[in-house]
């Protein structure tokens, strides 16, 4: 079983910092270890602005981190361009953000679409197959022609989902997923992005302060005021 | 290759989603377009206008007139022999003496004076003589027993405007009256102008009228003329010892493009106008690209590179621009095509050129480049957008 589970993302002593505008030093992340494997379903809680977000751009290559050690696939972060890390990043990496960031103007069916536009010449060219069947994984099929704005949240929610999951990524980045659903949507929203990510045994990531999100996570984090220290389900809150 | 047809697809989609924003970003463009080709176009109309009307007056390009003058009047054999010396000389095939004088003619309301126009056949391509109905002279029009005439359009109204199929004749008055055979109709040059003629120097002779004043032209290719200038002057001098001759052009570009400042400055305001059309297409693409960081950062996040992004930006630009500089040119046509512009930009000309090949491309490359400008500042701003912040924008 060990032998399946490839590291994904490795950090090491990473810490990330800011310079203010009256040019002092905000410590954002300090010291954090954390490896991500294949199949993994990590929950990291914490309060607002301890650096949640700022820990999930550095495990999608969307940021690098002040010193420290950050490894993509076997490969040390700093040594890629911008580009490279683009390219792997978008063959890799599946983002769900909170509040979906779903592209106006254009139906469900072309946000999936986007992510492959940037993909390789097989997928590009049957873009639309793979998006269909990614909407009709999240039973949306028959909404793909539909605008975002005519959605409801939990839909919106779903057609993200698809457009994180149309390139077959292996590590799902999820950003407070239920944060701006009700609980009923949220738990439906988290039960599929789960079952989604199980079926194709990519790592799961997902940043929140739901419970309900948590208690669908194997592991579980605290990140507090820039450190990031293990949780057991009990101490998040979760009733076993 | 699949790179490059994904971002043609990926500009191609945006231009189709943000249609009605772009479509009143490039009304501009496609105006300044328009404007430009316009101009280009009219301004060629123009100059082929006025080539054509100054190539009637002075002679086509280029045209030398030759002159002998002295304290007597030379022998006009000898001149005559020079003439043709000098032609045969130097190869020249097209030439025409050109003499002035006045005849009466007898029309139904009475005896009219006429000017005259003593010419060879030479003349009517050296001054693109228009016709308006029949034909120039030719070569056996100088035989004719009655001679052959080409009159103005003054003249021709007054003759009763017969019908020229059946070779309707007017009489010469004066002490050798003759009989003279209306063989084709120019346009008067300006209006109301006093009914004139051609008549060919044979024709002439044969009824006795005199050129009060008289020249030589010869038309040479413009490469030879100042060679050919100083070669036949010094052949006339040569020939008249005593008299000053020489040979002189006397056609519109003698003395360089009179047209050229005209078009400087013309160009210059077409130039201006693709400006303003830049700056309001730069402007509104400047707007856009900071509407979209959102999005821009979100295609970064499934990873769109940064070049991606830049081409992406830059595509859509020129891609719409392109669309714009087609219908900006199509309407260029339209306006100066139209038969009213024509008639008044170029009032001589009877037939009008086509529109010209490359006022059309400058104003379709003029909009490209326009695209790949207005559309290169906000593709280096797209570019320099924060993944991390553009997402939370």
């Amino acid at each position: 079983m060990d032998q399946l589970k490839e590291t994904l993302v490795s950090l090491r002593s990473v810490t990330r910092s800011v310079t203010l505008p009256d040019e002092q030093q905000l410590h954002i992340l300090k010291g954090i270890d954390l490896e991500v494997h294949s199949g993994d379903h990590t929950a990291i809680v914490g309060r607002s602005g301890c650096g949640k977000s700022t820990l999930l751009n550095l495990l999608g290559l969307l940021d690098v981190p002040t010193s420290g050690e950050l490894e993509f696939l076997g490969q040390p972060a700093d040594r890629l361009g911008n580009n490279a890390r683009a390219r792997l990043r978008g063959s890799t990496v599946g983002f769900v953000f909170q509040q979906f960031n779903l592209l106006p103007g254009r139906t469900a069916l072309d946000n999936v679409i986007t992510p492959l536009f940037y993909a390789n010449g097989r997928e590009f060219w049957r873009r639309r197959e793979l998006a269909m069947d990614m909407l009709d994984r999240v039973g949306l099929a028959a909404r793909a022609n539909t605008m975002p704005n005519m959605l409801s949240g939990g839909e919106q929610q779903r057609v993200a989902i698809a457009r994180a999951l149309v390139r077959r990524p292996r590590l799902i980045l999820a950003d407070e997923p239920t944060g701006a659903l009700d609980v009923e949507t949220g738990q439906s929203v988290m039960a599929l992005l789960d079952t989604v990510a199980t079926e194709t045994a990519a790592a799961l990531v997902t940043i929140t302060h739901d419970t309900n999100v948590v208690a669908l996570a194997r592991a579980c984090y605290r990140l507090d005021a820039g450190v990031l220290s293990p949780l057991t389900l009990a101490e998040a809150g979760v009733s076993a | 290759m699949t790179g490059v047809i994904s971002t043609l697809v990926e500009a191609w989609q945006e231009l189709r989603i943000n249609k009605v924003r772009i479509l009143l970003a490039l009304m501009g463009v496609a105006l300044s377009v328009a404007a430009l080709t316009s101009v280009v176009g009219v301004g060629n109309l123009a100059r082929e206008g006025y080539k054509v009307q100054s190539e009637r007056n002075g002679g086509r390009v280029a045209t030398l007139a030759l002159s002998i003058n002295g304290p007597t009047p030379p022998d006009p054999a000898k001149i005559e022999k020079v003439y043709q010396g000098i032609q045969q000389r130097y190869g020249i095939t097209t030439s025409t003496h050109m003499g002035q004088t006045q005849a009466g003619f007898q029309f139904p309301r009475g005896v009219t004076p006429v000017s005259m126009t003593i010419v060879d056949i030479g003349y009517g391509t050296i001054h693109r003589v228009p016709l308006l109905q029949g034909s120039w002279f030719a070569a056996d029009d100088g035989q004719r027993l009655a001679p052959a005439v080409v009159v103005s359009e003054a003249f021709y109204n007054q003759a009763g405007r017969p019908n020229l199929t059946t070779h309707p004749t007017v009489t010469i008055s004066g002490d050798q009256p003759a009989t003279a055979v209306i063989i084709g109709v120019v346009p008067d040059v300006y209006p109301d102008m006093p009914p004139a003629a051609f008549i060919l120097t044979e024709g002439a002779a044969m009824t006795g009228m005199q050129p009060q004043m008289s020249e030589f032209k010869l038309w040479v290719g413009e490469e030879q003329a100042d060679a050919l200038t100083a070669a036949i002057t010094a052949d006339l001098q040569g020939q008249f010892p005593g008299y000053y001759a020489q040979a002189n052009r006397v056609d519109y570009a003698a003395w360089g493009d009179p047209l050229a400042p005209v078009q400087l400055v013309v160009g210059g305001v077409a130039g201006l106008v693709l400006l303003l059309g830049a700056v309001g297409m730069l402007n509104i693409s400047m707007v856009t690209v900071r509407y979209r960081v959102r999005e821009i950062g979100i295609r970064r996040s499934f990873g769109a590179t940064s070049g991606r992004i830049f081409v992406g930006v830059m595509m859509e630009s020129v891609v719409a621009t392109a669309v714009a500089g087609i219908a900006g040119v199509m309407l260029a046509v339209a306006v100066v095509k139209h038969p009213w512009i024509e008639s008044k930009v170029a009032p001589g000309l009877t037939e009008y050129p086509a529109f010209p090949i490359d006022a059309a491309l400058l104003g379709f490359g003029a909009a490209v480049l326009v695209g790949a400008l207005a559309g290169a500042i906000p593709a280096l701003v797209a570019v320099r957008v924060k993944v991390i912040d553009a997402i939370r924008f």
